[in-house]
């Protein structure tokens, strides 16, 4: 693969990192944006609906894909995965490697052939294991780019998909590609990853099969999910009384987590309003310590889910056990009466919080006390770092949803573009006095 | 109408309480303990009370004794806020009630006062060997012409009588405080004080409730040192003429066998704690005040004292087992006056107490429901 020289580097194609590209393009910079999975998306092109307005997530992400990859000024780059950040005085030098697809990008057409031939079925990914795929695929029905990718430690090397291939596009020789990206800003738009199922030990440490987590939820109630309903996990039933336990993984101590992740109250409300329209019989319960609905148009949200019958217990759950017939049951107390209950839900949700997807000091960034990049002067600049000419967009620099994701990845471009021109000029300015 | 008073926190807060301002009253705590229960639901019900000042609310209730501090609460709190140590300086503060003389306030909370009381019960046990102890026979062990044993047992009756007058007194105003509520008494009906009566004995016996916490090692090892502790209690107190005598005994003689492990019973239950505290391995042991150290370091002292004077009579060395012997009355002194009814030692009566009270109050509110599920069945 050929070295590259662009005006800015984004590290991340989720929703912030794509949005930073596409406002860069829009201007005229020449933009790469690397993406460490086989397809740009992130996690919200894997969620069902977004709040408080209850539109289509892939009616809002999928254009912004599209978008992306066909911009003349965006040079996208999936499954590349950055080493290092070296600067000199031109600016960046990004060591980034390819990973092997053992598919050629450039005449692989997305037909699918191979997938139908191959014999090995492996728990998806992008459906949170609930559903699966085949271990040479195109990673999901809405991928960008539609491109083929194995996955070798499945692979069983039977080489039925390299006779299925109509054009010879499966290259079993492929290794990793290492190449240089120069760039004059970077972006990082590296995201979250949900904390884990298992993180909280009193919650059934990951072992409980109707215990599931939020982003699964999101799976089975999206209309691309697995099953096209919601059916929990343990034995395919189709629950009737489901509970969500807020602060499953933030603002937690002994999580090491402190801090609140913004989301949670957000996303259990609406996953409970869209339940009830795919369970219209379902309970469903939300305990929580504190409601937190800041947002624009939050609040009556909110009030909607309560009318809707969406009941709010507040009392954290201390503890998650289960009956012979796998029914979770949670164990609190109801603060504002002083009791202590235990009851039984068919499934239950933690919702957890977020964490940083990639450690900050591999970009030669000191992460703040959360763990996420730090930024210097959130409310002067909240998308400069520490680091002249490298910014932040999105949960990489701490939790946000989305509406803040795509306004920081904005706010991002924004400053890219004005370090940018800025260096541009002095550049411009010192030819001009060499040539004098 | 009552009114908040932030000043409750800071006064609990000298008797050992971290972090409760840390509380926001999320639940954990209460739900996550083995022992609360819908009418004792603690820690969170205690630590209310503490952070909006219901210091009356708080006198009456039987809460804090019914914690065991198994730690739980501290280690699964979300905000950090120690809800375990709240409970424990709760227990202290308590205690600080039910002693009438205002002592128990001052040892508590001012080291001055706590170091200052022992330094003068050592005084006064010096003071009285120095005056009372008779002819130092030097040739052989004579402990009963040094220290005759009628006028030990006097004195140790005295200083029971001493106790015994603090501790039930204490005991009286914990009884008032719970039965009394805004001027009239909510006694339960003395018969069933008498029928559930066989309750205190079992639990200061078994500690039962404690074998509720999630493992039970320190359960065992407070048992073994409640056992060691209390044998090694009526031997002194009732049987002092058996037990101190310049008879030599066999050592199959239980004379000599019942004390021993009585001692080794204490020594082990006291270094358990002790340990603990040092390495602080238990969620309870994270945090220790002076009486925490105090009273396993008195015990331990008191039992390897008691041990020594044995040891140095059976080897024939008058003056060390004189000597000992006085070192051992000092450390008794202090572990009984000093911080006995007005310290961590009062535990001891205060927690059997508050459970039995609780077993009463629930035997007589099942007797009273079935007498009007009774009546309303003959409607």
């Amino acid at each position: 693969m050929k070295d590259l020289k662009v005006d800015a580097l984004v590290v991340g194609g989720g929703i912030a990192g794509m949005q930073a590209a596409l406002d860069l393009g829009d201007q005229g910079f020449q933009v790469a944006l690397v993406e460490r999975e086989p397809s740009i998306g992130g996690k919200m092109i894997t969620l069902s609906k977004v709040f408080p307005t209850l539109d289509c997530c892939s009616c809002i992400t999928t254009p912004k894909m599209s978008a992306v990859a066909h911009h003349p000024n965006i040079k996208l780059l999936t499954y590349c995965e950055v080493e290092s950040i070296q600067e000199n005085e031109k600016g960046f030098a990004v060591a980034t490697v390819q990973k092997p697809r053992y598919v050629d990008e450039a005449t692989c057409t997305g037909c699918r052939l191979c997938e139908y031939a191959c014999p090995i079925t492996v728990p998806s990914s992008f459906d949170r294991g609930l559903g699966s795929y085949r271990a040479i695929r195109v990673p999901f029905s809405t991928a960008v780019p539609q491109i083929a990718v194995l996955d070798m430690d499945n692979c069983i090397l039977c080489g039925k998909c390299e006779k299925a291939c109509p054009v010879d596009a499966v290259v079993l020789s492929q290794q990793p590609e290492p190449f240089t990206i120069h760039a004059t800003a970077i972006i990082l738009a590296t995201g979250f990853e949900l904390n884990e199922l298992g993180a909280k030990k009193e919650y059934g440490a990951a072992k409980l099969p109707n215990v599931i987590d939020p982003l699964m939820m999101e799976r089975f109630l999206s209309p691309t999910g697995p099953y096209g309903r919601v059916l929990r996990p343990g034995d395919g039933m189709e629950p009737t009384t489901i509970a969500y336990v807020q602060c499953a993984g933030s603002r937690d101590k002994t999580l090491g987590i402190e801090y609140c992740s913004r989301v949670c109250c957000m996303y259990a409300i609406k996953q409970a309003m869209l339940i009830s329209g795919a369970l219209p019989m379902a309970e469903i319960t939300i305990y929580y310590m504190d409601i937190r609905t800041f947002g624009k148009g939050y609040e009556q949200f909110y009030q909607n889910a309560k009318a809707m019958g969406v009941e709010f217990v507040r009392g954290k759950v201390a503890s998650i056990h289960e009956d012979e017939k796998h029914n979770p049951i949670v164990k609190m107390e109801l603060t504002e009466e002083g009791r202590i209950i235990e009851r039984t839900h068919d499934l239950v949700v933690l919702s957890l919080g977020m964490i940083p997807a990639v450690s900050s000091s591999g970009f030669g960034l000191v992460p703040a006390s959360d763990g996420f990049i730090s930024v210097p002067a959130p409310n002067a600049s909240p998308t400069v770092t520490e680091r002249p000419g490298i910014f932040v967009t999105g949960t990489a620099g701490g939790p946000m949803d989305i509406v803040d994701s795509i306004v920081t990845a904005g706010s991002a471009a924004s400053e890219a573009s004005a370090y940018i021109r800025s260096k541009t000029m002095i550049a411009e300015s010192q030819s001009e006095v060499a040539y004098a | 109408m009552s009114r908040v008073d932030p000043t409750f926190l800071h006064e609990i807060k000298e008797y050992g309480a971290v972090g409760i301002e840390q509380c926001f009253n999320c639940g954990n705590c209460t739900a996550i303990c083995p022992l609360a229960s819908d009418d004792y639901p603690f820690p969170r019900n205690v630590i209310r009370r503490i952070q909006i000042g219901q210091r009356d609310v708080l006198r009456t209730q039987l809460d804090p004794w019914l914690c065991y501090y198994c730690g739980e609460c501290s280690a699964t709190c979300p905000k950090g806020a120690e809800p375990g140590e709240t409970m424990m300086a709760a227990r202290r503060w308590m205690t600080a009630r039910y002693d009438w003389t205002g002592l128990s306030h001052k040892l508590y909370t001012s080291t001055t006062w706590a170091i200052g009381a022992l330094i003068v019960g050592a005084l006064i046990v010096l003071g009285l060997a120095w005056l009372l102890h008779g002819p130092l026979v030097t040739d052989q062990v004579q402990l009963n012409t040094f220290a005759p044993v009628e006028m030990i047992h006097l004195g140790d009756l005295i200083l029971a009588g001493i106790l015994s007058f603090f501790l039930l007194s204490g005991l009286f105003r914990m009884f008032v405080f719970h039965f009394r509520e805004g001027g009239k008494w909510k006694l339960p009906p003395l018969s069933v004080f008498v029928t559930e009566a066989w309750q205190l004995v079992y639990h200061t016996l078994t500690q039962q409730r404690f074998s509720k916490c999630e493992g039970r090692r320190r359960w065992i090892s407070h048992l073994i040192l409640v056992f060691g502790y209390g044998s090694m209690f009526v031997l002194i107190v009732l049987f002092l003429t058996w037990f101190q005598t310049d008879n030599i005994y066999p050592i199959y003689h239980p004379q000599r066998w019942v004390g021993y492990l009585a001692a080794l019973a204490i020594i082990y239950g006291a270094s358990d704690a002790l340990l603990s505290r040092i390495q602080k391995k238990h969620e309870m042991h994270h945090y220790s005040q002076l009486s925490d150290w105090l009273f396993p370091i008195l015990l331990i002292l008191l039992a390897v004292s008691g041990l020594l004077i044995s040891a140095f009579r059976y080897m024939g060395l008058p003056l060390a087992t004189y000597y000992i012997y006085v070192a051992h009355l000092v450390v008794m002194m202090m572990l009984y006056i000093c911080i006995g009814p007005m310290g961590k030692w009062a535990h001891l009566l205060y927690r059997p107490f508050a459970v039995y009270f609780q077993v009463v109050k629930e035997k007589a509110r099942e007797q009273s429901n079935v007498t009007a599920g009774a009546l309303s069945s003959a409607d």
